[in-house]
């Protein structure tokens, strides 16, 4: 335990020592939340909302009009379907559906207190500032045409409901994370193959420190950055750009985790296939960009050339990434949970099993 | 073939062979050394001295043969073998981003004995470098700091690979005292090197390498006494002079060329040298550089081996 720690600390001295490497881990995704952040979290001036009309009298035509009446909203007529559909792809923050017979309730109530109708609105959770400035906009407007009759006649019941298009943001960090997990395990590569190539492994060999140490300290210190990475990227996200976390930190953890774990032992395949320090550069580079621009990290896969499609479909990062979109923002799936985590769990497996049986220490 | 033979050999090493590919790297290797021996294997480069020594530290696996150190199998035994030994190899860029005191915690971290940092500090004369990055330090130093290293776990026996290649002469000569303090605590070391002062400076006893065989072993002297009971006439290269002129001057037993010198091996000094100054003064030559030289364990490789033991 006292080699392994020391390994850690000595691996982590080196590590923070290292510019380059600290800028590609740390540095580089997070200007890629800020700057995407930055582009893509404005909000508009103005929000579409749909309009469902179940009742068609004049009550809810009055009613229309009170919401009609704040400048920054444009109301959508719809049917009820028509009207979710557009908030699934993005088309209105919300949908605010009248029943039927409200009209009726509405009359009824000038004579009769225990008289109410609610009022049903859609939000997505997920999207943090859609749903708050719905909910606003909901009670705001309803406050206002309550203030006429006393007790309250006209009442708000918010459905969530989870939207396939995700905002920008909410995308992007998920991604984001899990292409910064995906740089930081790949990099183990680097050092490794400098270790050796300075014969510092064979000077290791001659001590009577043992193999699983070494790679232990490895995987040890790539989990610690993965940590970093997760709390500078999620809290950038959550802090700054108002991204919701959905999901459970433990389930995202775990992601986290197997995820590092998949791409540090992609990292030890290219250790074991590199020859040269300036080899494995290259091999990282040359796995890194397909990974990072086919695998769904800065827009969905539905949207690509069907041929990517097909690469994506191949591709470990596609499933972290995913994996992390369902379980961090509610992201829609790509594939189903359970495939996403067997696949990283095999790869990681598959990956290991391949360096572990042809690394040359030597 | 060896005529002063270790009384207590912590290192025994019997008919190991080695091969990668055709190339016999190692080919039927036995030797023995004595607790508290500075012994070393001497030849070029290639010839299978490394291979030797890295199938004693467990780096490298023998063919057939037996490796023993302090009763130890090496083979068989080497995580026993390695809390107990120490190691330098030929290249010594260690953690180019640790300090000195990091890269030696570090190691100590890796062994269930070991010495306190500051004494290994003061006794490799790093002091001054102690919170140095080491990629900071001189080549000088940085082999200080490798053998340093081999020390930690305080060891019994220590293993330096080329120890001074590569290094400046006053950098040789401060590793070379630091190997003379090692043999005053009583360290047994095994070295190799492709230096024949080093090897005759340094080593109790020395075995000759080439083509993965050892040639010849023994004490310096003995190995010289051996093959050479004469000395060696030396001056700068007389082109007008044929050898067979100067084989047949009295009590001559051979001449030979290296690097613009000429030397004639004598039984006889003087007769030879009166004789020499005679025939040249006879054609009018005159002779530049005259020198009497002891025969060198230079002229038992040259002898042993055809060539000169160069880098």
């Amino acid at each position: 335990m006292k080699a392994l720690r020391a390994l850690t600390i000595a691996n982590f001295r080196g590590y923070l020592r290292d510019r380059q490497a600290l800028f590609w881990t740390l540095a580089f995704p997070l200007i890629f939340v800020v700057l995407f952040g930055l582009i893509f979290g404005g909000s508009s001036d103005q929000r579409s909302v749909a309009w469902v009309d179940e009742d068609q009298s004049a009550g809810s035509a009055q009613l229309r009009a009170a919401f009609a009446s704040v400048p920054a909203v444009k109301l959508v007529d719809e049917d009820q379907q028509a009207a979710l559909e557009a908030m699934q792809n993005g088309g209105v923050v919300g949908v605010i559906v009248v029943p039927a017979g409200y009209g009726a309730t509405v009359a009824a109530a000038a004579t009769d207190p225990t008289q109410q109708v609610a009022v049903t609105y859609y939000i997505d959770p997920s999207q943090q500032t859609s749903s708050a400035f719905m909910t606003a906009y909901v009670n705001g407007v309803l406050a206002q045409v309550n203030l006429g009759g006393k007790p309250v006649a006209v009442t708000s019941q918010p459905q969530t409901i989870q939207t396939t298009q995700l905002n920008a943001v909410s995308y992007l960090v998920p991604s984001i994370l899990g292409m910064a997990l995906m740089q930081t395990g790949i990099f183990a590569a680097i050092p490794l193959v400098a270790d050796r190539q300075k014969l510092i492994l064979k000077r290791l060999a001659a001590t009577p420190l043992r193999r699983w140490q070494l790679i232990g300290s490895n995987v040890i210190m790539r989990l610690i950055i993965a940590l970093v990475q997760f709390v500078l990227i999620v809290g950038v996200g959550v802090f700054v750009f108002d991204v919701k976390i959905v999901g459970s930190l433990v389930a995202i953890a775990f992601l986290a985790i197997l995820g590092s774990l998949a791409f540090t032992s992609l990292g030890y395949v290219i250790a074991t296939l590199a020859k040269t320090e300036d080899a494995a550069n290259g091999m990282t580079s040359v796995v890194q960009f397909p990974l990072m621009f086919l695998s769904g990290t800065f827009f969905p896969i539905a949207a690509m050339p069907d041929a990517l499609q097909t690469v994506a479909r191949f591709l470990p990062l596609t499933y972290l990434s995913d994996a992390l979109r369902q379980v961090m923002v509610g992201g829609t799936a790509y594939a189903p949970l359970a495939v996403c985590v067997a696949i990283l769990a095999g790869w990681t497996v598959a990956c290991f099993g391949f360096a572990a049986r042809r690394f040359q220490w030597q | 073939m060896a005529t002063s033979v270790p009384s207590d050999p912590v290192i025994r090493v019997l008919e190991v062979r080695k091969s990668y590919g055709d190339i016999h790297a190692v080919d039927g290797v036995s030797f023995e050394v004595g607790r508290g021996e500075v012994f070393g294997l001497l030849g070029p480069n290639g010839a299978g001295k490394t291979t030797t020594v890295e199938m004693l530290e467990g780096l490298r696996q023998p063919d057939a043969g037996r490796l023993e150190i302090l009763g130890l199998d090496a083979v068989h035994q080497p995580d026993e073998l390695k809390e107990r030994i120490g190691v330098t190899l030929q290249t010594a860029e260690l953690y180019p981003k640790l300090t000195v005191v990091e890269v030696l915690d570090l190691f100590r971290s890796f062994y269930a004995r070991t010495l306190p940092t500051d004494q290994l500090v003061d006794f490799l004369d790093l002091g001054e470098r102690r919170k140095a990055q080491t990629r900071e330090l001189s080549g000088g130093q940085r082999q200080r700091l490798a053998v340093a290293l081999a020390l930690v776990n305080d060891p019994e026996v220590v293993f330096l690979d080329e120890p001074t290649t590569g290094l400046d002469p006053a950098a040789r000569r401060s590793l070379w005292d630091l190997i003379e303090r090692l043999r005053e605590q009583g360290k047994t070391i095994l070295l190799t090197t492709h230096y024949m002062e080093e090897a005759d400076h340094l080593c109790d006893r020395l075995a000759i390498m080439d083509h993965g065989r050892i040639l010849e072993m023994g004490t310096g002297r003995e190995l010289v006494d051996r093959r050479f009971h004469e000395r060696a006439v030396r001056f700068d290269d007389l082109p007008q002079v044929a050898d067979a002129e100067l084989s047949a001057l009295p009590s001559v037993t051979s001449v030979r060329h290296d690097d613009g010198s000429t030397f004639v091996y004598s039984r006889d000094i003087p007769a030879t040298i009166g004789a020499l100054l005679d025939t040249l003064d006879a054609r009018g030559l005159e002779i530049d550089d005259l020198g009497v030289r002891k025969a060198t364990l230079e002229d038992v490789f040259l002898e042993l081996t055809g060539r000169a033991l160069r880098d």
